[in-house]
């Protein structure tokens, strides 16, 4: 597969060339960015986005990450007992969907309930009935998540609201599921600045709420993290706190500091009718970005004009101008 | 019997949803005919959530009809209809259909979701308002929830009636009069332990009183739902002319188009992301005109000021929209 | 599912298909007398505190009731959220049950690091030291009405040592 535009000297790696870079301007608010999945977008260094789900050079380690994280701990795992017909109905729709994808590794074969999936980057070979938990090697969700990169969050519709309800969620940015598990959508995007105010959570909920079944969007989120850490979980946030204030003095700044951006697919599941949300976190050093000119004028810029509640929010305060500095060249 | 033929002109309210065949017909009672589709190749049909819906075309219009089955991994949709003889002739049109016609359907569309955290779902059905209930009825026997179903009809047509004594055994209640319809109605009402959801359909006058005695007796809004049969989201909107000032071009916009497809089908596309009225990006200058904003994106003041709209879902209220473009 | 209830003991629930207002208090709080009536049958009940038993006790109040009962919950914040939590298990909408919770009066924040739930009778935007870790924990208005308390995280993590 190709990588991508020529920097100069050399093709770009495709851990740049296919990274979905969220900035479209020098300057960054917050607004329901919500557009139809599956859209190829081009970008200065090449293109993403033609799939739903995305395999990329991390496939295994960030699996076996996962498995380690609930193994540590398994609060990041929940299904509360309503949703387990969702589980099973996100199961038979991304399976699908990931064969269909990904060929050459993977195949999915489906009788009435009698399932077979086959998936070699794993050595798997796998048969198992749908709704019967007792026919995969652990429960479903876990299973699922074993599958992709993706983290997964799975909401109930009713009394007008959305409900957190279930989910695995190892790559959380600065947020406890095992918290917010059982919320509602308002109240789980309590704590982030402005967004009430302008009302942009309100305009997604009402934008979830009339998906219909079989409908696919998609949206980006972006934020900082120090080394290529995948758990900034507000459980493990005394682990990791204290890079946010020693990276700025760290002349290993650029190689460090990582623009962590989160691809999240919103379905609507079929049978179940819950709202399915896939969330896939990219990580770019600084170092990589700033081979792409473009980028590193425009994260530059974006770090440097972002107001300073959202950096606050965002958790990059203590950072930004270090990191704006040295992607400017100033 | 004369099969009937597959209209040539598709119904924007099945645009982009299945060819399905005419795979049986089954007479339910004097006036009331089940149908069932199947997909012509064999291939398996989209799942759908219990109660939903599907929107079928006849000759230039189209009717919303329930579907009966679970949605769990159907291989074929029955919907039940009540034939009308003095209605738009939507029924009258599909009790004419045979074994093999081919029909346009919409994809199933869910509005009447069972709630997945009841601890017992209480259905009340009159008359064609039983077939949404069959749905839910067999979708909480696959997922062993409780329900229990209160089943109005008049005697001897009360279609469906022994499907619904096999799926519901004692669960089944039938009234065929109205007094003893009332009484089992309070009863039921007042003896439902909490976490049970209330679920009517029939016709309309119907739903109030159950709906209204419901509340009188202490039922919050939250436990009740309600789906009016027939009824369906079918407003496309009126066909409009937009002129574009500084181009100096005229488009009309038909029926059941976006003002932002018209403009991309003429080649004057502009920006725009979600293309459901929420982002803000397709925002287009207004000259002259009112337009119809259908977006949750502008504030009721930028709405009423009438100098911006969201092209991908607002239309207009004037005959013609004058767009600085 | 409701949680394992235990029988009420004799004479402190209404009688089985109760449809009217429950008023549970909590501690020295009281419900004031008209709240929620508006002709409905009203019962009240009082516990010392949201122990095991007294949400065991209330459970079993609920099991009996029918749908049609109202809820009003009176107390401090960790009460009458713990009872909160109770009553949406057993099936009880939110615009069937009201909180009167004394904000003056102890809260629930748990430890995002340790899952120890704290008691403090600090307001949001307080600190507060875990029992459980030590760590001193800063806790903002992101509540759980699962969990019936506030989220708590380390303070000062990002601080130099």
């Amino acid at each position: 597969m190709s990588s991508g535009v020529i920097d100069g000297t050399a093709v770009l790696p495709e851990r740049i060339s296919r990274f979905p870079f969220p900035f479209p301007s020098d300057s960054y608010r917050y607004s329901t960015n919500v557009e139809p999945a599956l859209k190829t977008v081009v970008t200065e260094a090449g293109a993403w986005g033609g799939r739903l789900l995305d395999i990329d050079e991390h496939y295994c380690h960030e699996l076996t990450e996962r498995d380690a994280v609930l193994t540590r701990d398994p609060t990041r795992l929940q299904v509360l007992p309503h949703m387990r017909p969702a589980v099973w109905d996100a199961i038979s729709t991304l399976l699908p969907i990931m064969a269909a994808e990904h060929p050459d590794a993977m195949s999915f074969d489906r009788d009435g309930n009698a399932c077979r999936w086959q998936n070699t980057l794993q050595d798997l070979d796998l048969e198992f009935t749908l709704g019967d938990d007792g026919s995969l090697p652990v429960e479903p969700l876990r299973f699922l998540g074993s599958q992709i990169q993706d983290d997964i969050a799975l909401l109930d519709q009713r009394e007008g609201a959305l409900w957190l309800d279930a989910g695995l969620v190892t790559f959380a940015a600065d947020w406890s599921f095992g918290f917010d598990v059982g919320m509602k959508f308002l109240e789980v995007h309590g704590p982030v600045p402005r967004v009430h105010q302008e009302q942009i959570i309100t305009r997604a909920q009402q934008f979830l709420l009339r998906l219909q079944p079989g409908e696919k969007y998609r949206r980006a989120n972006w934020t900082m993290t120090v080394d290529r850490r995948l758990d900034t979980s507000t459980e493990t946030y005394p682990q990791w706190a204290r890079d946010r204030a020693t990276v700025a003095g760290d002349p290993a700044l650029p190689d460090r500091l990582h623009l962590r951006v989160e691809v999240q697919h919103l379905i609507r599941l079929p049978h179940s009718g819950a709202v399915l949300f896939l969330v896939r976190t990219h990580l770019l050093s600084l170092s990589d970005i700033a081979r792409v000119p473009a980028w590193r004028e425009r994260l530059g810029r974006v770090l440097a004009e972002l107001p300073e509640d959202m950096a606050e929010y965002k958790g990059i305060s203590r950072y930004r101008s270090a990191a704006s500095a040295w992607l400017l060249g100033t | 019997m004369t099969a009937t033929a597959l209209q040539a002109k598709v119904h924007p309210a099945v645009e982009g949803g299945l060819l399905l065949e005419v795979a049986d017909l089954s007479v339910q009672t004097a006036s009331v005919t089940s149908i069932t589709f199947t997909d012509p190749a064999g291939t398996a049909l989209p799942g759908y959530v219990p109660g939903s819906h599907l929107v079928v075309q006849y000759g230039d219009g189209a009717n919303a009809y329930s579907l009966t089955g679970s949605g769990r991994h159907p291989s074929e949709y029955t919907i039940s209809v009540l034939r009308v003889d003095d209605g738009a002739g939507g029924s009258l049109a599909m009790h004419r259909l045979a074994v093999g016609d081919l029909v346009r359907v919409s994809h199933p569309r869910s509005a009447f979701a069972p709630v997945a955290t009841a601890r017992h779902h209480l259905l009340i059905a009159a008359g064609i308002g039983i077939t949404p209930m069959l749905s839910h009825a067999r979708a909480a026997a696959e997922r062993d929830s409780e329900a229990t179903l209160v089943y109005v009809y008049r005697p001897g047509q009360g279609a469906h009636v022994q499907e619904a004594r096999e799926l519901l055994g004692p669960a089944l209640a039938e009234c065929t009069d109205r007094g003893s319809f009332q009484e089992e109605l309070t009863r039921r009402l007042t003896d439902q332990k909490l976490g049970t959801h209330l679920y009517v359909c029939g016709p309309a006058a119907f739903m109030d009183t159950v709906l209204a005695r419901a509340r009188e007796l202490g039922w919050p809004q939250g436990r009740l739902h309600s789906e009016p049969f027939g009824a369906v989201e079918l407003d496309q909107g009126e066909p409009f002319t937009v002129n574009l000032a500084r181009s100096g071009v005229t488009l009309e916009v038909p029926a059941g188009v976006s003002l932002l497809e018209a403009l991309e089908n003429a080649g004057k596309g502009v920006p725009n992301m979600c293309r459901k009225g929420v982002c803000g990006e397709c925002s287009l200058p207004v000259l002259r005109g009112a337009p119809l904003h259908r977006d949750l994106y502008l504030s009721e003041q930028e709405k009423s000021a009438n100098t911006t709209m969201m092209c991908c879902v607002s239309r207009s209220l004037d005959q013609e929209l004058e767009l600085d473009l | 599912m409701c949680p394992i209830a235990l029988a009420p003991a004799a004479g402190t629930g209404p009688e089985a298909g109760f449809r009217g207002v429950i008023r549970v208090s909590f501690g020295t709080a009281a419900v004031p007398a008209a709240e929620g009536s508006a002709g409905m049958a009203g019962h009240d009940v009082r516990f010392d505190a949201a122990d095991r038993e007294a949400l065991a006790s209330l459970i079993a109040v609920l099991e009996q009731a029918r749908v049609g009962v109202r809820l009003i919950l009176a107390g401090p914040p960790a009460d009458v959220a713990a009872a909160a939590a109770a009553a949406a298990a057993c099936g009880l909408l939110e615009e069937e049950v009201t909180l009167l919770a004394n904000e003056s009066g102890r809260r629930l924040v748990f430890c995002a690091h340790c899952r120890t739930a704290n008691t403090t009778v600090q307001g949001v935007g307080s600190e507060v030291d875990c029992e459980g870790c030590a760590t001193t924990l800063a806790f903002s208005g992101h509540f759980s009405r699962r969990i019936g308390g506030y989220l708590g995280f380390a303070a000062h993590a990002e601080e130099a040592a």
